[in-house]
């Protein structure tokens, strides 16, 4: 061995500090809160839709929101578990949520197109405000995982990026959803979804760029 | 004789700890590994640099290493991430050949320096990408000398070394 590595041997093991270990259920504890702060933003601006608590939302409002909380979930997992490296790492499940989620647009769309007026069912009155206001609702989630992928030493900077921004759009979609008056079929298959993939393309490009070391 | 994975794993946890004279054999220990596991594909001049800077970005990311798993596996993943990393910036014209070490690395790898092993990232790129990474990135070739010896025109070898690249960083944990 040489002596520059012996210097920097040295030199390392001098500064030796403990350090706490990574641990999932930290990154886990980060992503629950951000998901907190977004709930009382929602309820503060929008309020908490009535007919969530009393029983009035349609079974599709129900689905819609049940596959988008699986997909955020096995998202988030996969993003926080990334910031620990490790060769023979999988993370599959995302990648089966989000093909379940696809199938709702694609549902909605050939219900839609099987009906005339299409440019109207399509774009009703709160399409664009849920859109933006989805995305909006993205910001904590995708802020706090990538605060976790920072502290750590995330290796695959791509699927890192596609899961943060899935996670952050399915979560952020989720949580606005609560409060959105419409659970049609059409509205929710396109609408409580586009956002989902735009901010799972967000991701891919912006993250990687982020959490780099 | 460098030590096998279980004790890996021990004097990594200890280290954790804050166990100084563990961390100080781990660093010898894993410096050891680096030297043997980057040898065939980083010129001899340029392996130190690489083993160096991998057990700097071990020291800064240790927190990150979970005890409940192998610790070689972690160590692979990081040292793949620095070598890609390596390859974008290495420098693009050197005539340095690689030692012939095949014989020694390859009677001495065990089943997880097979599985975690910079080759198998290489059996996922087509062989024109391979190839061309091989000759510019790791043998030093110019990218004209390259052409000449593959039969790919210039720019062919310049896409083919962007897009292996690219792969081989999305590889970094799954091949």
């Amino acid at each position: 061995m040489n002596k520059y590595r012996d210097n920097l041997i040295s030199g390392l093991t001098n500064e030796l500090a403990p350090v706490r270990t990574f641990a999932m259920r930290d990154g886990a504890a980060l992503v629950a809160a951000a998901s907190v702060v977004t709930l009382a933003a929602v309820m503060l601006v929008e309020g908490l839709g009535a007919r969530v608590f009393q029983g009035q939302a349609a079974p599709f409002f129900w689905i819609t929101n049940g596959l988008l909380l699986l997909l955020g979930l096995a998202s988030a997992g996969a993003a926080i578990a990334l910031a620990s490296p490790g060769v023979g790492s999988r993370h599959d499940a995302p990648k089966w949520a989000a093909a379940m989620l696809g199938v709702l647009p694609l549902a909605a769309l050939i219900s839609v197109f099987s009906r005339v007026g299409t440019g109207e069912i399509v774009f009703d009155l709160s399409a664009l405000h849920c859109f933006v206001a989805s995305l909006a609702s993205a910001l904590f989630t995708g802020g706090a995982l990538i605060l976790w992928l920072r502290r750590g030493a995330p290796v695959s900077l791509e699927s890192a990026g596609w899961f943060t921004g899935i996670a952050a759009g399915a979560l952020g979609t989720l949580i606005y959803g609560m409060s959105c008056p419409i659970d049609n079929l059409t509205h929710m298959g396109i609408w409580h979804v586009a956002p989902v993939a735009v901010a799972a393309l967000i991701g891919r490009l912006a993250v990687p760029s982020l959490i780099r070391w | 004789m460098i030590a096998d994975e279980a004790t890996l794993a021990r004097l990594m946890a200890a280290a954790q700890k804050g166990d100084k004279p563990a961390y100080n054999v781990l660093l010898s220990e894993a410096g050891m590994w680096l030297e043997r596991y980057f040898r065939r594909r980083v010129p001899p001049h340029q392996l130190d640099d690489l083993v160096q800077d991998v057990l700097m970005a071990l020291h800064a990311k240790r927190n990150t290493y979970d005890r409940s798993r192998p610790f070689l596996p972690w160590l692979a993943a990081i040292a793949r991430y620095r070598w890609v990393d390596h390859l974008r910036k290495v420098y693009k014209h050197e005539s340095d050949l690689l030692e012939d070490n095949d014989a020694y690395v390859d009677s001495d790898e065990d089943v997880i320096e097979a599985r975690v092993s910079l080759e198998r990232l290489f059996v996922h790129l087509p062989s024109s990408q391979a190839e061309a990474i091989e000759l510019v990135k790791i043998e030093g070739l110019s990218i004209h000398e390259a052409s000449q010896k593959t039969g790919q025109s210039e720019s062919l070898v310049k896409v083919n070394i962007h897009r292996g690249l690219k792969k081989l960083s999305a590889l970094v944990e799954k091949a």
